[in-house]
């Protein structure tokens, strides 16, 4: 009981304006810590602006490429949210992301993977990422709910591995690296078949929003729906508030901890195989470039939320496209914009606890 | 192998782990007092930073080890006031200043280098030690910069004061029991606060020593996942100091030995190397090498 739901001074806010207005607030402070770097580097803020805006939203191609991104954010983050709400910190979306793309990459250049018919060329490469994502992220929950072993820890180690699984992949040509033809072959994989790539919903290279966007909208909304109305999603919320009693009540812990980091590695092995078959097309290493990491701090920011995840999503795909904009027309760096999410984490972080005392 | 490659490669193993022990160090004392300071990395980032603006500006590396010292406090500062007193969750806050200061120094570095520069900065020459530096095969160890040699007084300070002191049983409690700790009259926040500071101070001598003490420059991201790598050394060596020591040297020498072996012909993956500290730690989390017990409260807030 804390002391705040005691006094009875003033009337608390309702809690779903308070939650809601602080990212937002959160969100415009670090805005405007960003317009006055960029003021004091001497460059002129309307140019950094615009150059912003139109990566971000200029055109169709910029907003089809930040839709893309939020996308693949957007899984990672309803995988975090999920695995959370089983009481698991599932630091891993970087690996999964990975290995998710090491497997899609595998299979798209399976001989005959192309020649499949019903789009079957496409999606079993998909089902494969997302299945070695899950797989990799079960892992982590069967050693906690088997040896004990802290996820955080074990997800995290995990990343690191499968990032180093990526770089040995795309270096030995006895694995995924594309054939050497002379010195300066580049060691990343074979260009996957036209057949196996992620189809683009209108068809056309000027707007290339890919299959992704109604496959997360689908995703979004089983999850929404089961973490609300489901045996499952009880059962996850059972686990997640109290094993002891939750193992009293006949829920099996165990499993029910390995089932939600498979769900929450499949969901990351899915968007690393569509950021391989609907945007980069051959695996490189780096492919999958802080995408985990920012996942998870979306999946974090939004506080069980799938919603929140959807919106903190979109506004971290748009800041990175419009980031990249206005390193190269406004020549401002990037980095930009991992001050202006640093700055967000940590302010939404801070203040986690004393916004929920007030909303309670 | 010769003893000119032996020599060689002790020589690269200890100037490899040198950073990782600085930076492990530091954060065992967060952790055996319950804090995980995941913004390991970005303090030393910002360390490596700071140390070469500071070396490059004023001419003098020991200006450049006080200006990173000073650079990171700040940022052990916010760590500690969001985890002790904010309450914040330590992954994110961690992830957060990672991130954060990964964008400073990389928009601070082109302001103030332009891009792609790699000018060199000054830094510290390597001291060598009478007599030992000129024993065969071993010498190298002993040709380090005296940075090296500081943190070694520093690792066995620290071994004294966690196992025979006041203070180190307080540290040692606060992650363990925490309100037991506030029961005896000690209090946790400020040994906490303090614990975070230390590993601040730590970080930043581990990075500087990446900067201006090892290769005289700075590059963009230079850590490179050196401040994981030894949170990953602390969980490896099971959270007792001298296991963590032996990681870090075992992590060294890992990394050295990929520039090592393409000269005596062997063909082992380089990826296979790298991924060796962090395959090594997951065994070992996994309960496949030994227990492993961690701090009880570690990752916990305190509440008085």
């Amino acid at each position: 009981m804390s002391v705040a739901s005691l006094s009875p001074s003033r009337p608390p806010l309702p809690a779903s304006i308070l939650r809601l207005l602080f990212p937002l607030g959160a969100v415009l402070a670090a805005f405007a810590v960003g317009m006055a770097v960029v003021v004091i580097m001497g460059v002129p803020l309307d140019k950094a602006l615009f150059a912003f805006w139109r990566g971000a939203f200029g055109n169709a191609y910029a907003i089809s490429a930040s839709l893309n991104r939020a996308v693949a954010l957007a899984l990672v983050g309803v995988g975090f949210v999920i695995a959370n709400r089983a009481g698991l910190t599932n630091v891993g979306g970087e690996g999964q992301i990975a290995v998710g793309g090491i497997a899609s990459t595998a299979l798209c250049l399976t001989p005959g993977m192309a020649s499949l018919p019903l789009g079957l060329a496409f999606i079993i490469p998909m089902i494969g990422g997302a299945l070695a994502g899950g797989m990799w992220g079960a892992l982590a929950g069967l050693l906690r709910a088997r040896a004990g072993a802290n996820e955080v820890i074990t997800t995290l180690l995990l990343s690191f591995i499968a990032i180093w699984l990526l770089y040995w992949s795309v270096q030995s040509e006895s694995l995924l690296r594309q054939p050497m033809t002379n010195s300066a072959t580049l060691p990343e994989s074979l260009l996957i078949p036209d057949p196996t790539k992620a189809p683009l919903l209108t068809g056309s290279y000027a707007s290339p929003v890919t299959i992704g966007l109604p496959i997360l909208a689908v995703v979004a909304v089983i999850a929404a729906l089961a973490l609300r109305r489901s045996l499952f999603g009880f059962q996850l919320s059972a686990v997640g508030l109290n094993p002891v009693a939750a193992a009293r009540a006949g829920i099996a812990v165990g499993s029910t901890m390995v089932v939600a980091l498979f769900i929450a590695g499949a969901l990351g092995g899915l968007a690393g195989a569509l950021m391989l078959q609907g945007e980069q097309y051959s695996l490189k290493a780096g492919f999958s470039s802080g995408y985990g990491f920012d996942g998870l701090v979306v999946g974090l920011l939004a506080r069980g939320s799938i919603v929140g995840v959807i919106a903190g999503a979109l506004l971290f795909g748009f800041m990175r496209s419009g980031g990249i904009s206005m390193e190269m027309a406004a020549s401002v760096p990037s980095a930009l914009v991992g001050i202006l999410q640093g700055l967000i984490v940590l302010m939404i972080a801070g203040a986690a606890y004393y916004v929920d005392r007030e909303a309670r | 192998m010769t003893a000119e490659l032996i020599a060689v490669f002790l020589g690269s193993t200890i100037r490899l782990a040198v950073p990782l022990l600085f930076a492990a160090t530091g954060e065992l004392v967060s952790e055996r007092a319950g804090v995980v300071n995941m913004s390991l990395e970005g303090m030393m980032l910002m360390g490596a930073f700071a140390g070469a603006v500071g070396a490059a500006l004023t001419g003098s590396p020991m200006l450049g080890l006080a200006a990173a010292i000073l650079a990171v406090l700040p940022i052990a500062f916010v760590q500690a006031g969001l985890t002790n007193v904010l309450r914040a969750n330590q992954i994110v806050t961690g992830i957060g200043i990672n991130i954060l200061v990964l964008g400073l120094t990389t928009l601070g570095y082109r302001q103030m280098f332009g891009e792609r520069s790699r000018a060199t900065i000054p830094g510290f020459d390597a001291w060598s030690t009478p007599l030992l530096s000129n024993l065969p095969v071993i010498g190298p160890l002993f040709q380090q910069i005296w940075l090296a040699w500081l943190g070694l007084a520093i690792i066995c300070a620290v071994a004294y004061v966690l196992a025979c002191t006041g203070l180190g049983i307080s540290i040692r409690a606060a992650g363990e029991d925490p309100q037991a700790v506030a029961k005896s009259g000690a209090n946790v926040t400020a040994v906490r606060h303090g614990a975070i500071i230390f590993t601040g101070v730590m970080a930043a001598l581990g990075g500087a020593f990446l900067s201006i003490g090892d290769i005289h420059t700075f590059t963009e991201g230079m850590t490179n996942g050196a401040g994981y790598l030894a949170i990953v050394a602390v969980i490896f060596g099971n959270w007792r100091l001298w296991r963590t020591v032996f990681a870090c040297l075992l992590f060294g020498a890992a990394t050295a030995l990929q520039f090592q072996l393409p000269a005596l012909g062997v063909q082992i993956p380089n990826a296979l190397l790298i991924m060796m500290p962090y395959l090594l730690a997951f065994l070992a989390v996994a309960g496949l090498v030994g227990r492993q017990t961690a701090p009880r409260a570690l990752a916990q807030p305190f509440w008085p």
